[in-house]
């Protein structure tokens, strides 16, 4: 078994990367004086896995049928882990992104106990009929619940908007009508395929040692067999296929998304992401012009946000909030994007953004949650986290004026409206 | 968690200090306390903002960011907050420690500094704050209050404690009417500032690594100049009305919530407000809980169903977002759950998992920064403050018997329904 350690100097932090003989791969995290410990199983399997071949066969399944098997995970024949985990004190969640599913818990003791019983139930799937029947309507009013928060639509619509094909387009949890699809039988072909050790990985972060995480590992952890499983995607245009979607809803003034598509073909490196960060903070930051420009106008508030949204097959960076007219701010943002392209960063501006994006990120590194969450992310992704780190602190102005020449193409954007009812 | 260290600096002013190494980053918070009235709510949640907009030294939002990116992408934030009857004002700046900065500069001697700025020299035109800086925060204040119609379940949950607590201060929203805001000027604006320094509790809440030394006495010094009279502090439980009042609004949305509001004739100091909480725990304040493993396990009929104990002021809130059609049976399914703790159908698994399960949300804050100083400031109403072992101490101790008890002293007050436009 192969064992790791990652240092970074310049954060005074380091973390363990094993290569277990089950095929999983295990990122240990110890944080010096924590009290609380934090668990995740992750999987590569979300929303837009929903083509794929496994052995001989092509499967097709609904759409919602990742965040399905997340709730049903839970179950097994003699209960719910719930159940299991009450005895330990944990707070123990789940949730399904587009692109994974991840088991989680957070304790602050009976750490042994919480593994285990972690590892457990994801790796033990018992689904029948009647079990499936009766999450309908839990998740039923999970969808509904959603379809009223025009925050969650205003990002949905933009998506649907802007990708043609791409399963990105498809809501997350899917809709009532599509989870009606589901069967016990597809909730396995989905876990067999995809719930494979050699494709998964666990991060625990926090009171913690490798030696007391492998000794779990190591007697609840079989070696498995590496199941060979294709994800296929629907080949994506460059272009966004609309310019503009509304929906109405009730909300005191409209909310929106303002999405700048890119290319989906690689995924990005820790390089791009920093350089990225760094190139939104001169833009959209409270310090920038175009922030100013559009405060004093009246176009935006407090609730502006903006963000690089990125994962097999899609990437876009978008530009989020609340407004009275979101076709100013689009037209605004990309005015500034143009004015940046033609003059330039100052040292002064950059030097302050460059500060600024490694203080955010440094701090992601204050909880045990974020550092876990961070890890297994980068690690689906392809991407080390001190990497990351290091590209931020030695960037420099040309880096960022490169990456902008690659990004923001303002003929390919979707504006996302919701507008009053 | 090191044990928090407590001085008073000035009449109503205590600074408290915890020191802590493990973090990358240290915050101050200073945090006003107010009474909470519909009267003033409005300018004192204005003045936060205009206060964390600018100041005398950086006289506008751009410069201010300015010297906050330079310091790593520092935050300087107000947040507004009910504690029972008492309005919270929380100014806080939070950055990087000293042993991460790339040039070897002191971030928090820096922000300490600007912390006392913000509250001290504020941007002033004569005797009234900047009217340009107050218009332009007032538009995002009242947006931000607006927005409150947005999140359903935040909406419900304020037409619930603003109907129930009609004409109680507990029933004024933080940042009082969209009429309220609009109304103050700026030179009201000035008279609110200098009333809260006067007048309101400050509790000064340092947490790092660096020494708090220079930061209490910039603080000690800027209060030893101010002429201190105490507004008094205070909230008033309140019993139910005879009958239960149903309210109930419409609007476009494809899922409709459920809130039940209820009187607990138990509020802190009191102490049987710690059976109140682990009563409320068991019954719906987990995956473990009565709500989670019956009404929707076992019923399937919400996704969530919560119970929330309002300590200060002494009522339980409980809501849910179900189908219109399931409401009464939705209704029927949460009085179950709290008759049958009523009548002792507890079993020792269900007490002893709530425990587990606060002891665990109480070990865990205080491994995050700003959860260090929320443990001390959320325990302002309780007349005591205690250690997280001292709190797990109290909680462990609590009997069936105590649960059950208290669990008896609850009255339902108000229902209110949030429901679709095309039902009846």
């Amino acid at each position: 078994m192969q064992i790791k350690e990652i240092s970074s100097k310049l954060l005074s932090e380091k973390y363990y990367e094993i290569d277990h003989p089950s095929g999983l791969k295990i990122f240990v995290w110890p944080k010096e004086g924590y009290n609380s410990t934090y668990g995740i199983f992750g999987t590569p399997f979300g929303s837009i896995y929903n083509h794929f071949t496994v052995g001989d066969d092509e499967v097709r399944v609904p759409d919602g049928i990742a965040h399905y098997l997340e709730h049903k995970l839970f179950e097994s024949e003699e209960g719910d882990a719930f159940t299991l985990y009450a005895s330990t004190g944990a707070n123990a969640n789940a949730y399904t992104s587009f692109d994974k599913t991840c088991y989680l818990f957070s304790c602050t003791k009976n750490f042994h106990r919480c593994l285990e019983i972690l590892l457990g139930f994801v790796t033990s799937p018992y689904f029948t009929p009647e079990t499936v029947q009766k999450e309908q309507g839990i998740i039923g009013q999970e969808i509904k619940m959603y379809d009223d928060s025009p925050d969650w639509r205003v990002m949905f619509n933009m998506l649907r908007a802007m990708y043609k094909e791409h399963p990105v387009r498809i809501d997350i949890a899917g809709t009532v009508e599509t989870i009606a699809e589901i069967t016990a039988d597809k909730l396995y072909t989905c876990y067999n395929s995809y719930y494979n050790l050699h494709n998964m990985a666990l991060t625990v972060v926090g009171k913690v040692t490798v030696d007391e995480v492998l000794e779990i590992c190591d007697k609840q952890l079989k070696p498995c067999e590496n199941v060979r499983v294709e994800s296929h995607f629907p080949s994506e245009p460059y272009e966004v296929c609309e310019h503009y979607v509304e929906q109405k809803l009730p909300v005191a003034m409209p909310i929106f998304n303002l999405g700048f598509k890119g290319s989906g073909d690689k995924r990005l490196t820790e390089k791009e992401i920093a350089y990225t960060d760094i190139l939104l903070f001169l833009l959209a930051s409270s310090v920038s012009p175009m922030y100013r420009e559009l405060m004093d106008e009246g176009l935006i508030n407090s609730t502006f946000s903006y963000e690089q949204f990125e994962g097999p097959g899609y990437n876009c960076i978008l530009f989020g909030g609340e407004s009275r007219d979101p076709k100013k701010v689009e037209q605004i943002v990309k005015k500034y994007i143009e004015k940046l392209r033609a003059e330039g960063i100052s040292q002064e501006d950059f030097e302050n953004a460059r500060r600024a994006t490694y203080g955010d990120a440094l701090s992601s590194l204050n909880s045990v949650d974020t550092t876990a969450n961070l890890t297994e992310d980068f690690y689906f992704s392809g991407r080390k986290v001190f990497d990351y780190f290091d590209a931020i602190a030695s960037a420099t102005t040309q880096d960022i004026m490169n990456r902008l020449s690659e990004v923001l193409d303002a003929d390919n954007t979707t504006l996302s409206v919701i507008t009053g009812g | 968690m090191n044990p928090i260290v407590r001085s008073e600096i000035a009449r109503g002013v205590t600074f408290s200090y915890v020191s802590d190494n493990r973090f990358k980053t240290m915050r101050i918070s200073a945090t006003a306390l107010l009474p909470l009235q519909a009267e003033t709510v409005s300018a004192y949640a204005l003045l936060s903002q205009v206060l964390t907009r600018s100041c005398a030294q950086y006289p506008d939002f751009t410069t201010l960011s300015k010297k906050l990116s330079s310091l790593y992408g520092a935050a300087l934030e107000a947040g507004v907050r009910k504690l029972g009857e008492v309005l919270a004002l929380t100014f806080s700046v939070s950055g990087i420690d000293d042993r991460y900065a790339l040039s070897g500069e002191s971030i928090s001697e820096e922000l300490s500094k600007l912390l006392c700025s913000v509250l001290f020299e504020p941007l002033l035109r004569d005797d009234a704050f900047d009217a340009e800086e107050v218009e332009q925060e007032r538009r995002q204040l009242i947006d931000t209050a607006d927005a409150e119609l947005n999140d359903k379940r935040v909406y419900a949950n304020n037409r619930l404690l603003e109907l129930m607590c009609d004409g109680e201060p507990y029933g004024v929203r933080r940042y009082g009417s969209r009429d309220g805001i609009k109304a103050v000027t700026s030179s009201e604006l000035y008279n609110t500032w200098k009333t809260m320094l006067s007048g309101a509790t400050f509790e000064i809440i340092y947490v790092g690594d660096s020494s708090p030394e220079m930061a209490k006495g910039v603080f000690a010094e800027k209060f030893s100049s101010v002429q201190r009279e105490l507004l008094p502090l205070g909230t008033t439980p309140v019993s139910a009305p005879e009958n239960v009042r149903d309210f109930s609004d419409k609007m476009e949305v494809s899922q409709a919530k459920l809130l039940l509001g209820y009187r607990t004739s138990v509020a802190a100091p009191q102490t049987e407000v710690t059976a109140m909480r682990l009563m409320c725990a068991i019954l719906g304040g987990s995956a473990h809980s009565k709500f989670f493993k019956n009404v929707r396990e076992k019923q399937s009929l919400c996704y969530y169903c919560i119970s929330r104990y309002h300590r200060v002021k002494g009522i339980m809130t409980v809501e849910s977002g179900v189908e219109s059609e399931n409401i009464e049976k939705t209704k029927n399914a949460i009085m179950a759950e709290l008759d049958a703790i009523r009548k002792g159908d507890i079993t020792d698994d269900e007490i002893n998992f709530a425990k587990l399960s606060v002891s665990n949300d109480f070990v865990s804050i205080c491994d995050t920064v700003s959860g260090i100083g929320e443990w001390y400031l959320s325990q302002l109403g309780d007349g005591r403050l205690l250690s997280v072992e001292e709190a797990i101490a109290d909680f462990n101790s609590v009997t069936k018997e105590q649960i059950v008890a208290v669990a008896n002293k609850l009255t339902l007050d108000t229902v209110y329904v949030l429901k679709g436009n095309e039902e009846v």
